[in-house]
């Protein structure tokens, strides 16, 4: 067999094409085995890797940032690498970094530790200090340098308002924890849970990345404007008034929304550390969800409404009031010992009678009667707003053991029964809201996923009627009017009580120097906007209400009007809102 | 008819027919195994660059959602209420009074509402992780049917 001249060339060419051939197949293997891939990525290989997400933020009613995060450090040394220590110590003191600190986190480190971490929680200004030290540092010939300190950025909470609403945000601490306020309250919600996982290091298997899901952002009911000009109010009313303690509670009544909430002390709190100090002892956060006492007379008015309600009496209904009235065998009196002699209903609440609202009380409800409305009021029980370490006062009951036929009369009148600030405002949201009582809440809306969901208004009871909030609202309005009361607005017709409340002793008796001064009341009356709560604890220049809680209300609704937008009754009414049209009112 | 068929036996029994053909059929297999592993290293190379890219872009989205909340909480503290209520004091405004308001009939307007935080419809719609391309994930046989699928949508019914 002859072999053709030509078949070297296809042999050739076969050669060619088989080494080609084999040349990717070697290619192929060699990448998938070769030592420098292998030793850094090897299909099914996981590497430890640290995620933070970000904790959720929490912004106001109109979007102002109340609480975020920001980037800070955790400086650690690798130990393995023989670092010169008093050149790292030297970096870290010129980095401003708090030696003592870290000498004690040297001191705890194990004998055969690889890692410290010598400080945590370390400002970006001062990381960015000691990395440009470390940098400088890098080509030192005598080999002192900072190359064995690690940086580990991560977040921590921030709060650019500083103290602005402190008793209702909470704080966070360095372990990620929300402590009272919103920030406990929501903290499972808010919490980015950082954690350390195994994730492939194979960029072919990059969509195997784990999903860690941020904290949600959350918006909150408050409105800056108005908590700031609260918290002005109140300091000023605490230097004026001499005053331990106060409290302000600003509520729509129609929604149960917290416009405003604040109370003494309030805390810094980007220097949370600072709480015991600034909270000393058994000092309540927040005021106004936490520390319960005797209203005064303030919870009149639920008392009122009770006997309203039920027909006990009517506004016309007159009382002759003798200066005092036996119940349960022990005289109550009113407040300046005098008797006032024919009354009705109206002139009751305007001159805050006690001896009168004893009888309508013991006489004309009965307890079945009255202690059943006061606990459609809510009182006794905890009104669940979403604040953490909220507590539920006391309202005794005929058949508890500690209870005397005698408090049936001095309940009426806000002794012997004790409540938080926000349990009356939240019953006296029935009064100015058609007899439907709101259930008060801080949160406004949580983001999830990009998508925000509002919370819905929640009615919690109607205790009364309509007919009956209307006629009380109206009684209250008269009464300020009749008493010229300092807590009037000129142009706006409020409804509101004055409550001057002796002080429990805990041995029994009450306290013959001290006071509580506080005032509830809403507006406008006819289309109430806003329910403001003032207490103030122990004033020291006055010890009547009407004095120095009054003119605090009328302060703050004097904002609340500009604020809210809410124009003088005359003009409002002039310029109502025709159905169906779109003009509106501005200013 | 003997003399065709003769011809026709000697052409396809040429020891030099057979041997192109022997080699014919190797290069078309070297060609086919080449083809093959060409594409597998392309394909394979190109998976490999988009998942790097995605881990480092993945390594970058974390520093700079730090970056954003150091600058949104740096904005906040610098329109925080005090700080623009100093700015405002000192570039002479104040607070003003109920009673320095005038109210006016404004037709359409709107009361300032609470603030709606979500994100708005046309970034919802943006892909939450990264596409990735089906060329990098389906099979010959995925390709196919896909192609024969598109092909007969094409040609159908409008």
């Amino acid at each position: 067999m002859k072999r053709q001249p030509h078949t070297w060339r296809y042999l050739s060419v076969a050669f060619l094409l088989a080494v080609l051939g084999i040349a990717i197949l070697v290619q192929i293997v060699r990448i998938q085995n070769s030592p420098e891939v292998a030793g850094v990525i090897n299909q099914g290989d996981y590497v430890w890797k640290d995620f933070f997400p970000p904790r959720g933020e929490i912004h106001d009613r109109h979007g102002s940032l109340l609480a975020g995060n920001k980037t800070v450090y955790e400086i650690g040394l690798d130990l393995t690498v023989n670092p010169d220590m008093p050149t790292v110590m030297l970096a870290l003191q010129m980095s401003g970094i708090d030696l003592n600190e870290v000498n004690y986190r040297i001191s705890l480190a194990p004998v055969n530790a690889q890692y410290i971490i010598l400080d945590d929680f370390v400002s970006t200004h001062k990381a960015e200090q000691l990395m440009t030290l470390q940098k400088a540092a890098h080509s030192d010939p005598t080999g002192k340098n900072l190359d064995a300190v690690y940086f580990k950025a991560h977040y921590a909470r921030s709060y650019p308002e500083n103290d602005l609403a402190s008793n209702v945000l909470g704080f966070v601490t360095e372990d990620n924890h929300g402590y009272l306020g919103i920030e406990e309250k929501y903290d499972n919600i808010l919490a980015g849970i950082p954690v350390r996982m195994l994730v492939p290091a194979d960029p072919r298997r990059a969509t195997e990345y784990p999903t860690i899901p941020p904290g949600q952002t959350i918006i909150l009911t408050i409105d800056r404007k108005i908590q700031a000009a609260i918290e002005k109010i109140l300091d000023q009313a605490l230097v004026d008034t001499g005053a331990s303690s106060g409290t302000i509670v600003v509520m729509d009544p129609l929604t149960g929304e917290i416009l405003a909430m604040s109370s003494t002390p309030r805390l810094n709190l980007n220097d949370y550390q600072s709480i015991t100090t600034v909270f000393p002892g058994e000092t309540p956060f927040n005021r106004a969800i936490s520390q319960a006492y005797e209203p005064g007379s303030v919870s009149k008015i639920l008392t009122m409404a009770g006997a309203l309600d039920s027909g006990a009496v009517q506004p016309g209904t007159v009382f002759f009031d003798t200066g005092s009235i036996l119940v349960g065998g022990f005289r109550i009196v009113n407040w300046d010992g005098g008797a006032w002699g024919n009354q009705d209903m109206t002139g009751c609440l305007a001159n805050s009678l006690n001896v009168c609202l004893a009888w309508v009380s013991s006489t004309q409800m009965g307890s079945d009667s009255f202690y059943s409305y006061m606990q459609r009021f809510g009182l006794g029980h905890a009104t669940g707003i979403d604040l953490a370490q909220e507590t539920s006062g006391r309202l005794k009951l005929p058949g508890d053991g500690d209870w005397r036929p005698v408090e049936l009369g001095t309940n009426a009148f806000g002794q012997g029964v004790s409540v938080t600030p926000i349990q009356m405002v939240m019953a006296a949201s029935a009064l100015a809201n058609d007899g439907q009582m709101v259930y008060p809440h801080v949160l406004y809306a949580q983001i999830q996923a990009g998508k925000q969901s509002n919370t819905k208004t929640q009615i919690v009871g109607t205790p009364i009627s309509a007919n009956t909030a209307d006629t009380i609202s109206e009684m209250l309005a008269n009464a300020l009017e009749t008493e010229s009361s300092a807590a009037l607005i000129p142009g706006y017709r409020i409804a509101g009580k004055t409550g001057t409340a002796q002080i429990p002793l805990s041995g029994g008796g009450y306290d013959e120097n001290d006071i509580n001064a506080t005032f509830i009341g809403w507006g406008p009356v006819d289309d109430p906007r806003f329910i403001v709560y003032v207490w103030l604890e122990k004033p020291q220049s006055n010890r009547a209400a009407s004095v120095v809680a009054a003119p605090i209300f009328k302060q703050v609704v004097e904002k609340l009007v500009v604020l809210m937008d809410v124009p003088p009754d005359v003009v409002r009414l002039q310029m109502t809102v025709v159905p169906g049209s779109s003009t509106g009112i501005g200013r | 008819m003997n003399n065709v068929t003769q011809i026709v036996q000697k052409v396809r029994q040429a020891p030099w027919r057979v041997q192109h053909q022997w080699i014919g059929l190797f290069l078309l297999a070297l060609v086919l195994i080449a083809m093959v592993a060409g594409i597998y290293l392309n394909v394979t190379v190109r998976a490999t660059l988009a998942g790097r890219e995605i881990q480092t872009l993945r390594n970058e989205i974390t520093p700079n959602q730090r970056d954003n909340a150091d600058l949104e909480t740096q904005l906040a503290g610098l329109t925080s209420f005090e700080a623009v209520q100093q700015r405002a004091e000192a570039m002479g405004f104040q607070p003003t009074s109920p009673d320095e308001i005038t109210y006016v009939a404004v037709p359409g307007y709107v009361a300032q509402s609470a603030v709606d935080l979500s994100t708005p419809s046309s970034v919802l719609g943006l892909p939450s992780s990264p596409v990735i391309l089906p060329e990098y994930t389906e099979s010959w046989f995925d390709y196919f049917m896909n192609q024969q699928a598109s092909s007969a949508s094409a040609g159908g019914q409008p």
